[in-house]
């Protein structure tokens, strides 16, 4: 389990991380999301140990990270600097992660080389952005981490290849029980992959939950009424928000669906129907709570 | 084998089991076949385990498969199979038939599509 305790973190007089908690589960997919500036990266990089807190805790399985080689070896990091000494090829790195990481295995580098369409003799320096990510991941899983954190991992991987990387980290957590802690803006992705999700946003977690939990809990209703007016809804309903377009209103609201339905009933709707919300609904409308949404610019 | 549709408004468990369950009803998968490991279809369909667990576990619920630990999960035997996706038919059909008497369907009309149930679609 790694958890982040009430982490404050100042960098100039900004404070990056302003009481930051979070809780990855042992097996979990940990799903970090948050809009540009949310300190997505900056509670990574404390939760590997990279970045020390100005208060606050981090720990791996109760232990901190912090200087801490006994816990940083159980764990390895994708960042989007991934780091390569300036004229190594693949084959020299893995030498170094072999050295770094009592747990890397030449078999499962071998094995790897299936996946990736690199050459492992060729400087890491002269590959396209893409070849070196592939690269990252090559080396990375190598090392058989138990916690493996990544930060916006597959951005530049081509359709074929994320698929490729996914269903390996998959094949890792379901066999091995290997926890991934992934940041991304791609939802529609993590939607798939992910069973937990966090929410940041200015620095602090603004929700952590289960996905199933979170999808089970949301609920989009599309209701239509026979009269012109809108009818009271239910005041046990907690609605997050409403549109309406012609005589059909949207309602997101907070709760399981069989209740809502139930107690929606008794506005004696023409129609009404329970769509599951996606991840990029859920948080585009957590996050419009918070103040932070589509703004209509005209240039 | 099982395809997941990303327009689909059904979330991804749901469309796992409702995959499955296909394939069972219509002898894809016969009863006391085994099943893909949850393993297998995670990394071939690139979605969480959990999520697949959550699919067994339902479709294990409903008496669609049966699972032996240590030995992973079968495709129960026939009998249980259809008549518990006979009550499920029945649930969603409940709703369509009220409408459609809402509609001022009569019971001609009900009859008649009973009758010519299998030609007309």
């Amino acid at each position: 389990m790694l958890e982040a305790k009430n982490v404050i973190k100042t960098f100039d007089g900004f404070r990056a991380l302003d009481g930051a908690t979070m809780t990855v589960p042992r097996g979990a997919v940990y799903g970090l999301v948050g809009p540009n500036g949310a300190g997505k990266s900056t509670i990574i990089r404390h939760l590997t140990g990279v970045y020390r807190p100005d208060s606050g805790e981090l720990l791996l399985d109760g232990a901190p990270v912090w200087e801490n080689p006994a816990a940083k070896a159980r764990m390895a990091v994708i960042g989007d600097d991934w780091y390569y000494f300036p004229q190594a090829s693949i084959a020299e790195m893995a030498r170094f992660y072999e050295g770094l990481y009592p747990t890397f295995s030449r078999k499962r580098y071998e094995k790897l080389r299936e996946a990736f369409p690199l050459s492992d003799k060729k400087p890491i320096r002269r590959m396209s952005r893409g070849m070196q990510k592939q690269a990252a991941f090559w080396l990375t899983m190598s090392c058989m981490p138990e916690v493996l954190v990544l930060d916006e991992p597959v951005d530049g991987l081509d359709p074929v290849m994320r698929r490729q990387v996914w269903s390996l980290l998959l094949d890792d957590v379901s066999a091995r029980g290997t926890t991934v802690l992934v940041s991304s803006h791609n939802l529609r992705e993590l939607e798939d992959v992910c069973d937990h999700v966090g929410i940041m946003n200015k620095g602090k977690m603004l929700l952590e939950r289960s996905l199933s939990e979170l999808q089970d809990k949301t609920v989009k209703v599309q209701a239509a009424f026979r009269t012109e007016e809108e009818p009271a809804l239910p005041a046990e309903l907690k609605l997050l928000h409403k549109s309406r377009v012609g005589r059909v209103y949207t309602y997101i609201l907070r709760g399981e669906r069989e209740e809502i339905l139930r107690r929606m009933a008794i506005t004696k709707p023409l129609l009404l129907e329970a769509i599951p919300l996606t991840l990029e609904e859920i948080f585009i409308y957590e996050m419009g709570g918070e103040d932070y949404a589509v703004r209509d610019v005209v240039l | 084998m099982i395809r997941l549709d990303y327009r689909d408004a059904r979330p991804i468990y749901q469309q796992v089991k409702d995959g499955l369950r296909r394939l069972m009803v219509t002898g894809v998968l016969s009863a006391g076949e085994k099943l893909p490991s949850v393993r297998q279809l995670a990394t071939e369909l690139t979605i969480n385990p959990n999520t697949i667990q959550r699919a067994y576990a339902e479709l294990e619920a409903e008496g669609f498969v049966a699972t032996v630990s240590g030995r992973g999960t079968f495709v129960a035997g026939g009998v249980e199979q259809s008549l518990a996706r006979k009550e499920e038919l029945t649930e969603k059909l409940t709703p369509l038939l009220q409408e459609l008497r809402e509609l001022g369907m009569t019971r001609d009309e009900w009859d008649a599509l009973w009758e010519g149930g299998e030609g007309r679609a």
